[in-house]
């Protein structure tokens, strides 16, 4: 007996939203970016639930997609986050303030 | 349910075998034919380039991340390859029944992506990426005919080399 | 052999040709890449690569669109060609051509990796492109990333600068976050139609598994696309990022980044959420994204145009006027989800795209200039740095003053017909909320005057104080200003042409 759709549904919001709450929460650029990517993940959760309940590929298809997308966001911020942080010797996000009214 | 049998596992016990040969031919490859510089920091005890004794809460090198972010990139090119490989039979195989040629197709494209992964990988190349250091590889040089110059502390692994 | 593959390349399950702009711009960007790894910091040869291979994309995409009888989908339907994709890849075709003119002051004064900066462009427009001429919810996934994850790159180009720095990261790290939602909110529409496809959506709506899947679906849609057309309420990382980033990749980000998220922006929801009479689910869902829409424009154009007026750097200034454009161009877009008939519903996406056209050039315009004024390290952007340059730099000052003129959209400039065109399918519904929402657009207009002139006012009224030295417009820049002036006048004068030319091939949805 395999779960039902409802249970990878559920699990796929709850990891959604623990990345949501803690893009909000952390104040370090690296931890922000982790939960950032959770939520991807939990999205990829949701697709493949998706692909196997309706017996269709595409869900699994925008799972490759999502998957080399996550790839090179990861290069690109951290090589963002690096930068910065030679500027600055810091990763914290309360420092990235010079740009304010 | 067909009935189990345990020959059915007999490829995952040949990969197994060739994943052990092919490390062990590596490391044997690499003591027959690699050169030897002896310097201090290649005989220290191996802990993935960071120093053995010491903080563990220490930075370490930007070049770590050069090389992660190259392999992650590289590694998730197999995540379009296998489905190529896996549905490629069917297609050349609805190619000969069929007036459509997917499989000529998906062969094309295949070969578009592989060839644009190269180009990549040259692009990376070319821009040093995969350079460790030419600075430390000349220190490296140095240290290396410092010391076997002076004999010291590591002369008594050269009667080894 | 050959005949076969030259037939495979034609077949209409692939149907290369109608991919050629994005393939031929794709290509470019490599060969730009290449070239620079292997002679690297030769400015002139990428960016006239760049050009070239821009206008070749530009060939390619008037050839399916003055070529009849071109299929109207490829790969699948993946890929379609209609007005909505064609006339907005002419405007990123166009902002990208513009960009590099723009770039090439700035890129010599601060000895920015050209090749780079080239190449990211160029795969920067392959994204826009996708997107817009992607009918399937992977396609626009896919564009948007490839536009994003290069334009967070442009934001942060100069690496020394801690502006720069703090721009990219903002952008990254409130982007991804964007993106996240995006994603998911794909993922429940897949999951409450069982398709990707925005044709398919928009049919299996009255058979939807899951109808509260759909709603949710679609909220988290316009919470992603309303962050990369920089809608209020997801406005907030806008003025930073666009402060922080060179001038010329602001004028870039405000003008294609935009109009590629209106693009697919539309087509999901003008053609994948419908409204059809009958079915519940399907005039619910119709009937919340209308109004949440309305709202954020109304909102958009106010908080848009209210923060501007408070500006003292330019850049700033020009960020919230962004803001406040992309609320006109949601009156537009509420416009053609309200349309009656499939032809009112195709003139409201032609006004769009106008309207984005319009904006483009105009802004690209300005931002030439600002990036002229702003010296090394875009030192010079606040108000004060402008005060009395109108008759010392007359060429400067009097484009500028036209360029902020169409902004506000003045008659016989190109901001006009645009404002009026996205005004007109929104009065057209009649209905007490459309009329309401125009009323607050022209309110706004009227708002904005306050500061589109009193930039006018410091470059002509305002005593200087410091030197002013003459900064030399080179022959690119020569050819921006040039372009943008014409093209504000042609836009405004004989609109009528583009207007025709966006809406020659109908979009191949029936109204139901």
């Amino acid at each position: 007996m395999e779960p039902a759709l409802g249970s990878y549904l559920a699990l796929s919001g709850i990891l959604f939203s623990i990345g949501a709450v803690g893009v909000i929460y952390k104040r370090n650029a690296i931890g922000m970016f982790m939960c950032i990517e959770l939520m991807l993940n939990s999205v990829n959760l949701s697709f493949v639930a998706f692909s196997r309940h309706y017996g269709d590929v595409t869900g699994q298809l925008f799972v490759f997609v999502v998957m080399s997308v996550a790839a090179a966001e990861a290069a690109v911020g951290l090589g963002i986050i690096i930068t910065f942080f030679r500027n600055r010797l810091s990763v914290d996000v309360d420092d990235a303030s010079i740009l304010k009214n | 349910m067909t009935e189990f049998s345990l020959l059915d596992y007999a490829p995952v016990l040949v990969m197994f075998l060739v994943a052990i040969g092919f490390a062990a031919s590596q490391i044997l490859v690499a003591q027959l034919v690699g050169p030897r510089k002896r310097t201090a920091t290649k005989l220290m005890p191996y802990e993935c380039g960071k120093d053995p004794v010491g903080s563990a809460r220490d930075r370490f090198s930007v070049k770590f991340y050069m090389v992660a972010v190259a392999f992650l990139l590289f590694d998730l090119e197999i995540l379009f390859v296998i489905p190529f490989a896996v549905a490629f039979k069917s297609l050349l195989a609805a190619e000969q029944s069929g007036t459509v040629y997917y499989g000529t197709i998906a062969f094309v494209t295949m070969m578009f992506f592989l060839g644009t992964v190269v180009v990549g990988l040259l692009y990376e190349w070319k821009k040093g990426a995969f350079d460790w250091s030419i600075q430390a590889r000349a220190e490296a040089i140095a240290e290396a005919a410092e010391l076997k110059r002076k004999g010291g502390v590591f002369s008594r692994f050269r009667k080894a080399a | 052999m050959m005949n076969i593959f030259l037939a495979e390349l034609a077949d209409p399950n692939v149907s290369i040709p109608l991919v050629l702009p994005e393939m031929l711009l794709a290509l470019t960007g490599i060969l730009v890449m290449i070239y620079d790894s292997i002679r690297p910091g030769r400015r002139r040869v990428t960016g006239t690569i760049s050009m070239v291979g821009l206008i070749l994309s530009a060939v390619a995409l008037f050839w399916i669109w003055s070529t009849p009888g071109q299929q109207l989908s490829a790969f699948g339907g993946m890929i379609v060609a209609d007005s909505l994709r064609m006339s907005f890849t002419a405007v990123f075709l166009l902002v990208s051509a513009l960009t590099i003119l723009v770039s090439t002051v700035w890129v010599e004064r601060e000895d920015v990796h050209a090749g780079e900066y080239h190449t990211l462009l160029l795969f920067a427009t392959v994204g826009m492109m996708f997107m817009a001429s992607g009918n399937d919810l992977v396609i626009i996934f896919l564009g948007l990333e490839t536009l994003s994850i290069a334009t967070y790159v442009m934001a942060g180009l100069r690496r020394r600068d801690l502006r720069s720095n703090e721009s990219a990261l903002k952008y990254f790290i409130l982007g991804s976050y964007a993106s996240g939602f995006l994603l998911y909110g794909m993922a429940l529409v897949y999951g409450a139609t069982g398709t990707t496809n925005v044709t398919q959506i928009a049919l299996n709506t009255e058979t939807a598994q899951f109808p509260a899947l759909l709603l949710v679906g679609a909220a988290m849609l316009v919470i992603g696309f309303g962050f990369k057309v920089a809608t209020v309420p997801f406005h907030i990382w806008t003025p930073d990022v666009y402060e922080g980033a060179p001038s010329p990749v602001t004028g870039f980000m405000a003008a294609g980044p935009k109009a590629a998220g209106f693009a697919s922006f539309l087509r999901v929801f003008v053609l994948g959420f419908p409204l059809v009479v009958g079915v519940q689910a399907s005039e619910f869902l119709h009937d919340s994204w209308i109004t949440a829409l309305t709202v954020m424009a109304i909102l958009t154009m106010t908080v848009g145009n209210i923060a501007a007026i408070v500006q003292n750097n330019v850049k700033r200034m020009l960020a919230y006027s962004s803001i406040a454009h992309a609320g006109y161009a949601m009156v537009g877009f509420v416009g053609a989800g309200v349309a009656k008939t499939a032809t009112g519903r195709d003139d409201a996406i032609a006004a769009v795209a106008f309207y984005m056209l319009t904006y483009a050039v105009t802004n690209l315009g300005a931002f030439a200039i600002v990036t002229l004024v702003a010296r090394k390290n875009d030192r010079r952007t606040e108000f004060e740095d402008y005060n009395g340059i109108g008759f010392r730099s007359p060429v400067l000052a009097f484009s500028l003053s036209l360029f902020m003129l169409s902004l506000l959209g003045l008659p016989l400039t190109a901001g006009f017909i645009g404002k009026v065109l996205v005004f007109r399918p929104a009065l057209e519904a009649g209905t007490s909320l459309m009329v309401i929402l125009v009323v607050i657009a022209v309110i706004n207009t009227a708002i904005s005057a306050y500061y589109y002139l009193r930039l006018i006012v410091v470059m002509f009224f305002r005593e200087r104080t410091e030197e002013w030295s003459q900064p030399k417009i080179s022959t690119a820049l020569a050819a921006v200003l040039a372009i943008t002036i014409i093209g504000v006048f042609y836009f405004g004068i004989f609109g009528n042409n583009v207007i025709e030319m966006f809406s020659k091939y109908p979009v191949d949805v029936q109204m139901r």
